[in-house]
């Protein structure tokens, strides 16, 4: 009885995804934050500031660009391991199917052999 | 596959702790799961799962160092969690478990559901104390044994039993007494 | 006392739990440091619940092959692999493989099948581990001239499905009928 309860216990409680929107998001949140980053100092003065904003925003331009190119290559690489774990899954039950049928073939010619016996033949 | 072993996910947490972040991200992608699982049914809604989930995953970030393998990583995560919901919860005099609109994500919704095992097991974890509901869900959620429960709580293992014994007498209790219903239900 | 009630009456007087005899379906599978090196070929695959929900993610459902896999792995808490090829027979003692063989003696494992085959001199052992009529493990050690492997699949193994895998993998139905005890008579 202990057992039943503590099954259904079990399989009640498997685990459950959290939605793709919220996955996206911790992603992106996890991997853009970098720890321990130090804080840029202001470097320029009043007169160089209009020249700064152009800077500012090129170089604003060029992150973002840079984030897209990073993502990218991060949700590709998230695919790559994705799809390696697939071909191991894959290659895991083939294997297990493969000596499956070794046990089978070796219980079929037994059967096979006992029945000719039988048989007289 | 020649030659030594595989274990895909060591490889990459070793990429992650020497920087790259798409390797992070396919630890975050692996494990999210179960963190979530946790901190939803410890929790009680998907609002305070989520953000327990996302500072679970900052505090690794800044931790990636100190962990030395996968398994330790599962680790890791699950004593995090479950600490930091408990601790979420002692702040809190009573936990509110799941609206109705939430209940079908507190569980799999798969073909083998038990709508009422499931409802009871929902009033078992929001009647239990925050460490009892921890060592119930870290037992059969994440299926960990009693050693493992008290050195991830840092509890007495005789603690840990008493939890998982009294759950579990409660449980059949609840369930024994939908039987006797549905028997006297059928005598009538 | 009603019909209904002797069922309930023997429950509540059952021992409290019986958790702490609960069989484990996981097997340590030694790491084979040596044999590995004088292998020609290994195959090491370890599958844990993480990386199982993240291969899950990755099949399509629209491909049969894909989704007959999905069926398969959506109870599953682990799959575990170790095979060794090698270019001469008997490079590996059968005293190798003892260590895992010596656990499937263990309470809660039961032989399903046990073969040796005079033709492809392949000796095929498999066990089940079953709990509440339900497979939650399986083991299955080949031993071949020149190769071996080991396979542990943890979780709810619904053999069913593994039979729906014929033609996928080329997987036989082996007329598995988990009603019946199953402790198949060895084929010698």
């Amino acid at each position: 009885m202990s057992q039943e309860i503590e099954s259904r216990i079990r399989a009640a409680l498997r685990p459950v995804a959290p939605s793709e929107d919220f996955s996206r998001k911790l992603l992106a949140r996890v991997v853009a934050d970098r720890p321990g980053r130090p804080k840029p100092r202001r470097l320029l003065s009043a007169s160089a500031r209009p020249l700064a904003w152009w800077l500012t925003a090129s170089l604003a331009a060029c992150l973002i660009l840079a984030v897209g190119v990073r993502q990218h290559l991060e949700q590709q690489r998230v695919q790559q391991s994705g799809l390696e774990a697939r071909r191991q899954v894959l290659e895991a039950l083939r294997m297990t199917s493969q000596k499956l049928n070794l046990a089978y073939q070796a219980v079929k010619n037994q059967s096979t052999s006992l029945t000719d016996e039988e048989s007289g033949v | 596959m020649n030659g030594g072993a595989l274990d895909l996910l060591d490889d990459e947490l070793a990429r992650a702790r020497a920087g790259e972040r798409a390797a992070l991200a396919v630890l975050v992608q692996a494990h999210q799961r179960a963190v979530y699982s946790l901190a939803l049914r410890m929790l009680g809604t998907r609002d305070l799962a989520e953000d327990l989930t996302q500072d679970v995953f900052m505090q690794l970030n800044g931790n990636l160092t100190a962990i030395e393998s996968n398994k330790h990583l599962g680790f890791w995560l699950r004593r995090v969690t479950t600490n930091r919901a408990i601790d979420q919860l002692r702040r809190r005099s009573r936990v509110q478990m799941t609206s109705l609109e939430d209940e079908q994500a507190f569980f799999s919704a798969e073909d083998d559901a038990d709508p009422l095992l499931q409802r009871h097991l929902r009033d078992l974890l929001s009647d239990l104390s925050p460490p009892a509901r921890a060592v119930l869900l870290l037992r059969y959620q994440e299926d960990l044994d009693p050693t493992d429960i008290a050195q991830m709580l840092d509890m007495p293992i005789n603690t840990v039993k008493s939890h998982l014994k009294r759950s579990l007498e409660t449980m059949r209790e609840k369930t024994l007494g939908m039987q006797s219903a549905r028997c006297e239900d059928s005598s009538t | 006392m009603k019909k209904c009630s002797w069922p309930i009456f023997l429950a509540l007087l059952a021992p409290a739990l019986a958790w702490a005899a609960a069989p484990n379906p996981k097997l340590a599978i030694p790491e084979f440091a040596g044999l590995a090196q004088k292998a020609t070929e290994s195959v090491t695959i370890t599958l844990d619940p993480a990386l199982l929900a993240m291969a899950g993610r990755f099949l399509d459902g629209s491909d049969p092959q894909d989704a007959a896999t999905q069926e398969i792995i959506k109870g599953l808490r682990g799959i575990y692999v170790r095979s060794y090829t090698f270019d001469k027979d008997s490079a590996y003692q059968q005293t190798d493989i003892d260590a895992v063989r010596a656990q499937l003696a263990a309470p809660g494992w039961n032989r399903l099948v046990e073969t040796h085959s005079r033709k492809t001199r392949a000796n095929v052992d498999i066990y089940i581990m079953i709990d509440n009529n339900r497979a939650i493990g399986l083991a299955l050690i080949a031993s071949e001239p020149r190769q071996f492997t080991i396979v542990n699949i943890i979780g709810a193994i619904d053999l069913d499905k593994l039979h729906k895998l014929e033609g996928q993998f080329g997987v036989p139905k082996l007329d598995i009928d988990l009603s019946k005890t199953p402790t198949q008579g060895a084929q010698k």
